[in-house]
């Protein structure tokens, strides 16, 4: 027998040849796709670690309350532990110290009686971290000599001061000078450590995202209403005053925050090596309060480099199932054009199986052939399959996106890959067994009926598990879940096979409604054409392999659409628009113009906050998010899809006030005067003496709000200069917060314990402030008069004097919550030589409870009704509105009354999350009115940036982060992560192609073999050689047409039921927004016109060379 | 000057050689063959297997082309016709009955003996006509919807010869056209195409090698070794 198969193969080996090449191409696209979920996932991982943002994989450990003489061994043994555990990598650290708040000589904090008191800081790389605007750099103290540090007599001090530079902010209110020497005195803890003296060697200003903010004051330079944690009373702050980080270490002082970043070097990583590190960081809480015991008090280690590792193990996992669908999906389409060739083949050897069966062949006999015969096809498929599949690897990884990814590598052979491809050979082999031992069909009318009855039972048991599949595929869990998954595999398998087995159905009476229309014609090319292909069961014997790479094709094609688009949804919504610049500390005026310069788009401010919706506070570490932006400017500013057509210009049109409000303009550098008169309504010895500490809100031209501190004001009637706010050109005042408290000396600032010390006798006071601002030549003109204020609960809305300045009118209100504390507030806006005046009255009711506020709000804007806000419909969901609800939110500590415009799909930039968009505007007014001057605004939102450079522009302002829509668009579509499975889908339509082209060919060749005598037949009837082409060709892609068709269809409702479901978002949570199907016209009708063409070719070509082949002469031969 | 078209003989073959290889195992098929036939008779054409029938019978329908020689149906040189003159004359005047009955195994009965009418481009009610008349012919009328498949031997070569026929064409070739069937099958058969000569006026070139063809032949053309040894019938 093994002596007949090599006969046999050396006979027929063209025809083994096609079945070899056909064998080749799954065990090939299953070795490329094993690579890209191993090789090139891992090295997916380790690239996305190398390109993490430092802050993803920056370790920091942060101790606080470090006793001075334990700081430096704290901070050694803490470096230690960090480096260590992020061993095998290197790791640089950097560390940041402030001591405790020590108390500053009342002469060089103003003198108004208020204690003030200072820190020292020490911060490694502090040239890296801030510019120097004047001075030099602080050097370390002499050896020996240390500040603070206990000596042998109090009467002893350092022989030198500390090398100190200090913020300009500190420096201006303190009058430090170069080469002034500021004495600091004792810390104000526990355990003080003595005073110590500075000497001014520098001043700097705090480059933006280098960790300031987490400074004591945020590195403002000062806070005038500081809370040390000692009093209730705010006290002055000023500082720090930096020093060398060694020093102050080494220097005795107590440490109230340390805080040490370790960096990890993953330049260049290994898997194993991140593994090691995400568990030792995980652990490295514990080793670090071991480490430290009692030498500190709190400690801490947060890092998100466990979490990002993490993520990218879910992504990686996600890719995978995704690219191993695509796998299974092409061994499927091979196995199918396997059996295809192996049917031909059968056909090819009838005669032959009948003879050695007729000479005593036993089943048993012709089963070892076929297993040995395809055994070694697998072997020698397995042999060619592993290095091409890794040259096509190799090839793949050279193009975009993976190119792109910086995954590209020469060809390898893994272990895994060998396996794979080894595995899909043999299941391929056996696929071709099993075709050669089933019995050979008779023409038998029980055994047709058998086998129909086989076909139909077939047919129905494969809808059944695609119909399964799909349903699974749907009720997968919308939630996180990226582990591979075998029904989302072979769902889409399932689908198309049992989609083109149903097409093919449909293709059979389809052919014969074109054979009766053919019936009519007068020739005989045609009808005969459309006869064969319509009566001749092999005609479609390639049916199901044509439909199926068709369907797979097209499928392909439209899954990567809609993936693509899905990723750009993503993109859009997690941003929100299109250029975000998150910030590392809190916004100054003018910011935004600077923002708007670099990047030529629109600006608006954006805050992104958590906030309390009544009680609900959201679910565990999921809180509602409140967004807020300028939505005047919607259509420019927000982006993410909306359902139902709606524009977010609709969107925002609802949620913005009517008018802006225009304020008073203040010209930069202007000194804004307060003048205040406090008259007791009672007897004049009755008067109690008033101080106000008015907060101003400054608006710029990009809308965002800043408000301006003063310092508590008299009201003795004498003109106050307020602290200099007007920093930029443009801003306007658009409103002005004061709040009145009894001037008892130096006590409170409008608390309890201030109104609890008035005299029994105190009455009510008449108050009388003047706010006045130097005027500009001419205060912009207002476009549109501002409606009468909505709000009736204002006691009295002020009685605004609108006549003499043009401008938005001036309301007036009492704070929440005893608005009652202050009688007939009014304001009112007046023209003068000196500027443009605020003129605010009210009573100052000073028996009421001593916790109610008494704040007088002047706005230039109406006290409105509850905010207009769009949220999401799970926000909806979750709290059960729907449009026209109202609702309480409580942003900060200020509740705010909403009411729902309009449910959205989602709010941008808060995908999937219980969120609710607002206007900034809107919101900003109606915190104001609750007293509130800060709305937080964490973050510059821009829209059409017109600069291509946009996003480099405002990454080198260096204000936070910078993310755009079109990154974040090529981080979904072209990252590490996720580059496998467009390069897998890349893999797929010319695989299909590929075999679909074999499978057309193989077929077209058997068919007209067979098929010769017929042929010259018709040659012998007087056809031409022409005519018999014709009636070949026509037959051919007369049944490729509608087979073709019905493929694209399969793939078209593939497309549009299951690839939304295979899209799944970086966790392997359904994404949000909800991918929608996408059927790319062009590029699948392009596809179509190429497999047409492809196919028209091969057949072409073929039944040219087999009519030449089968002429009329071989009539002679045969007959 | 030409002779009449009417006396001219329908097929003219002249020293026709036709060898098979070369060199010493070269197989002469035909020597020297020449030979008349006359319009309207029935041609049987008689020798042992390898006598050379075949090659004979192809050389005729423009099958095969000879070494050396000329054969002429109807005027037209057989063997200078290019491969379009050579499907315009099988579609004419030439027409085939085989062995193994060579019809189209999708094509019904009707549909195989339309076809040579549909390469005609004959309209269809005309088609249609003709080919009921046909398939009556050959006593087929009830048989015109069945694939050859589902016919017995015998009724497909009634069909093959019903479709040999359609095209009215000259001359007739059949190739052991009862060779595989019975014997009264065979005898209808020969019967039949006995009388569609007399009918349709065709003439018919018949190779066989039953004897009750000879007594329904015209004349008889014995062929040994690839020579003629012509004997008139009986």
């Amino acid at each position: 027998m093994l002596r007949l198969l090599v006969h046999r193969a050396r006979a027929q080996w063209p025809l083994l040849a096609a079945l070899l090449a056909v064998a080749m191409v799954g065990p090939t696209l299953l070795g490329a796709c094993a690579l890209l979920v191993t090789r090139t996932a891992e090295q997916a991982l380790e690239a996305a670690a190398s390109r993490a943002a430092p802050a993803r994989v920056d370790v920091t450990a942060y101790t606080v309350t470090v006793r001075g003489p334990d700081a430096r061994s704290v901070a050694d043994d803490t470096r230690r532990v960090l480096t260590s555990a992020l061993a095998p990598f290197a790791a640089t650290t950097a560390a940041r110290a402030s001591s405790m708040m020590r108390s500053l000589p009342a002469t060089r904090a103003g003198g108004d009686g208020v204690p003030a008191e200072t820190y020292l800081s020490g911060v490694e790389d502090l040239p890296t971290r801030a510019a120097l605007v004047t001075g030099r750099w602080p050097r370390g103290a002499a050896a020996g000599v240390h500040p603070g540090v206990p000596q042998r007599s109090d009467a002893v001090r350092p022989a030198a001061p500390l090398e100190a530079v200090v913020l300009e902010p500190t420096a201006r209110l303190l009058g430090l000078t170069l080469g002034r020497r500021v004495h600091l005195g004792a810390e104000l803890g526990g355990d003080p450590s003595r005073p110590v003296d500075v000497t001014v060697v520098g001043v700097v200003r705090p480059l933006p995202g280098t960790g300031w903010d987490r400074d004591p004051l945020a590195a403002t330079g000062y806070d005038l209403a500081y809370h040390d944690g000692r009093s209730v009373r705010p006290v002055h702050a000023y500082g720090p005053f930096i020093v060398d980080l060694a020093t102050l270490l080494a220097g005795g002082s107590t440490i109230d925050r340390l805080e040490i970043t370790a960096h990890p070097d993953l330049s260049t990583p290994t898997r194993r090596g991140l593994d090691t590190v995400a568990e030792a960081v995980l652990s490295a809480d514990r080793q670090l309060a071991r480490t430290l015991g009692d030498r500190v008090r709190i400690e801490r280690v947060a890092s998100r480099l466990p979490s990002t590792l993490l993520s990218a193990r879910d992504q990686q996992q996600v890719t995978a199932a995704a690219v191993l669908t695509v796998a299974v999906l092409g061994i499927v389409l091979t196995a199918t054009a396997l059996a295809l060739a192996g049917r031909l083949t059968a056909g090819v050897r009838a005669d032959e199986t009948a003879l050695l069966s007729a000479l005593g062949v036993s089943r048993g006999q012709f089963a070892a052939a076929a297993v040995v015969e395809a055994g070694a096809l697998a072997v020698l498929a397995a042999a060619l399959a592993i290095p091409a599949s890794s040259v096509l690897h190799a090839g793949l990884t050279h193009l975009p996106p993976l190119a792109e990814a910086g995954l590209a590598v020469h060809p390898v052979v893994t272990g895994v890959h060998v396996l794979a491809v080894a595995g899909g050979a043999l299941a391929l082999a056996a696929v071709l067994v099993a075709l050669s031992v089933r019995p050979t069909p008779v023409a038998d009318d029980r055994r047709h009926r058998r086998e129909l009855l086989a076909r139909s039972g077939a047919d129905v048991l494969l809808v059944a598990f695609a119909v399964i599949g799909w349903w699974q595929l749907r009720d997968q869990p919308t939630g996180s879940g990226s582990s591979v998954d075998a029904i989302r595999m072979l769902a889409p398998a399932l689908l198309l096979t049992a989609g083109a087995a149903l097409a093919l159905r449909l293709v059979v009476p389809a052919l014969r409604g074109v054979e009766r229309l053919a019936r009519r014609a007068r020739g005989l090319t045609l009808p005969l054409a459309a006869f064969e292909a319509a009566r001749r069961p092999q005609a479609v014997a390639a049916g199901l392999l044509i439909g199926l790479a068709c369907a797979a094709a097209t499928f392909g094609v439209g899954f990567d659409a809609t993936w693509q688009r899905s990723q750009h949804d993503q993109a859009d919504l997690a941003v929100g628009t299109d250029l975000a610049l998150t910030l590392g500390a809190p916004p100054e005026a003018g910011q935004g113009a600077a923002v708007g310069a670099a990047t030529g788009g629109t600006v608006s401010p954006a805050t992104d906050r958590g906030v309390a919706v009544g009680q609900w506070l959201g679910n565990a570490g999921d809180v509602p998010r409140l967004i807020a932006v300028d939505t005047t400017r919607a259509e420019s500013l927000l982006r993410g899809r909306l359902n139902d057509g709606r524009r977010w210009t609709d969107v925002g049109a609802a949620l913005a006030p009517p008018t802006r409000a225009t304020g008073v303009p203040v010209p930069k550098g202007a000194v804004l005067t307060l003048t205040g008169k406090a008259t007791g309504t009672g007897k004049a010895t009755d008067t109690t003496p008033l101080i106000v500490t008015p907060r101003l809100l400054l608006q710029d031209a990009t809308g965002l709000r800043i408000p301006c501190d003063g310092a508590p004001v008299r009201l003795d009637g004498k003109a106050h200069p307020l602290p200099a706010c007007a920093t930029v050109e443009g801003l306007r005042l658009v409103a002005v917060s004061l709040p009145f408290a009894p001037d008892l000396g130096n006590v409170g600032f409008g608390f309890s314990d201030a109104w609890a010390e008035l005299p029994a006798g105190a009455g009510d006071s008449r108050v009388a402030v003047t706010l006045t601002v130097p005027e500009t030549p001419a205060p912009a003109p207002v476009s549109a008069p501002a409606p009468a204020p909505e709000s009736a609960s204002a006691p009295a809305s002020g009685s605004a004097s609108v006549g003499a300045v043009p401008g938005s009118p001036w309301s007036v209100t009492s704070v929440e919550p005893a608005p009652g504390q202050l009688g007939n507030p009014a304001v009112a806006l007046a023209r003068t030589p000196a500027g443009v005046q605020l003129k605010m009255t009210t009573t100052v009711g000073l028996k009421g409870p001593p916790d109610a506020a008494r704040t007088l709000v002047a706005t230039a804007f109406p006290a409105a009704g509850p905010v207009p806000v769009a949220v999401s419909s799970r926000f909806a969901d979750e709290v059960s509105a729907r449009r026209g609800s109202r609702l309480n939110l409580t942003v900060g500590l200020t509740p705010v009354s909403v009411r729902v415009s309009e449910v959205l799909p989602t709010v941008p930039s808060a995908p999937g999350a219980a969120a609710i968009l607002a206007d900034s505007d809107a919101l900003s007014r109606a915190l104001v009115i609750g007293g509130n001057l800060d709305l937080p605004v964490d973050a510059w939102w821009v829209g059409d940036p017109t600069r291509a450079d946009a996003a480099v522009r405002a990454a080198a302002l260096r204000l936070g982060a910078v993310t755009t829509r079109a990154s974040e668009t090529a981080r979904l579509t072209g990252g590490p992560l996720r580059a496998g499975l467009p390069a897998a889908l890349r893999l797929l339509v010319p695989a299909t192609a590929l075999l679909l082209l074999a499978g057309v060919v193989l077929h077209v060749t058997f068919d007209l073999r067979s098929r010769a005598l017929e042929v010259a037949r018709l040659r012998g009837l007087g056809m031409t050689r022409r005519e018999v082409r014709a009636v070949l060709l026509g037959q051919h892609v007369g049944v490729l047409l509608p087979l073709l068709a019905t493929g694209a269809a399969v793939g078209a409702l593939a497309t549009r039921v299951v690839a939304p479901l295979l899209v799944r978002s970086d966790t392997g949570a359904a994404p949000v927004p909800v991918a929608l199907p996408i059927w790319p016209w062009a590029a699948e009708a392009g596809l179509l016109a190429l497999l047409l063409a492809g196919c028209t070719l091969a057949v072409t070509a073929v039944v040219v060379v087999q009519a030449r082949r089968v002429d009329v002469a071989y009539l002679r031969v045969a007959s | 000057m030409s002779a009449d078209p009417a006396d001219r003989p329908l097929l003219t073959v002249r020293g026709v050689h036709r060898r098979f290889g070369s060199g010493p195992t070269a197989v002469h098929a035909l020597r020297d063959v020449s030979f008349d036939l006359a319009a309207g008779t029935m041609v049987a054409l008689i020798g042992r297997s390898g006598s050379g029938k075949t090659t004979l019978l192809n050389v005729i329908g423009g099958l095969d082309r000879p070494d050396s020689g000329t054969v002429l149906v109807d005027g037209a040189d057989v063997t200078a016709l290019d491969e379009d003159g050579l499907s315009r004359l099988r579609r004419e005047k030439v027409s085939y009955v085989f062995q193994t009955f060579g019809l189209i195994p999708v094509l019904s009965a009707a549909e195989n003996v339309g076809a040579p009418l549909r390469l005609a481009r004959l309209p269809a009610a005309e088609r249609e006509r003709r080919v009921e008349l046909l398939l009556e012919l050959v006593g087929l009328a009830d048989h015109a919807q069945q694939r050859p498949g589902e016919l017995s031997g015998g009724q497909q070569q009634r069909v093959a010869i019903a479709r040999a026929l359609a095209a009215s064409p000259r001359l007739l070739i059949a190739d052991e056209p009862t060779g595989q069937l019975d014997a009264e099958t065979g005898l209808s058969v020969m019967a039949l195409l006995r009388g569609v000569v007399e009918s349709e006026g065709v003439t018919a070139l018949v190779s066989t090698h039953d004897p009750t063809m000879l007594a329904l032949a015209d004349r008889v053309i014995q062929i040994n070794d690839g020579r003629l040894d012509e004997r008139e019938a009986s």
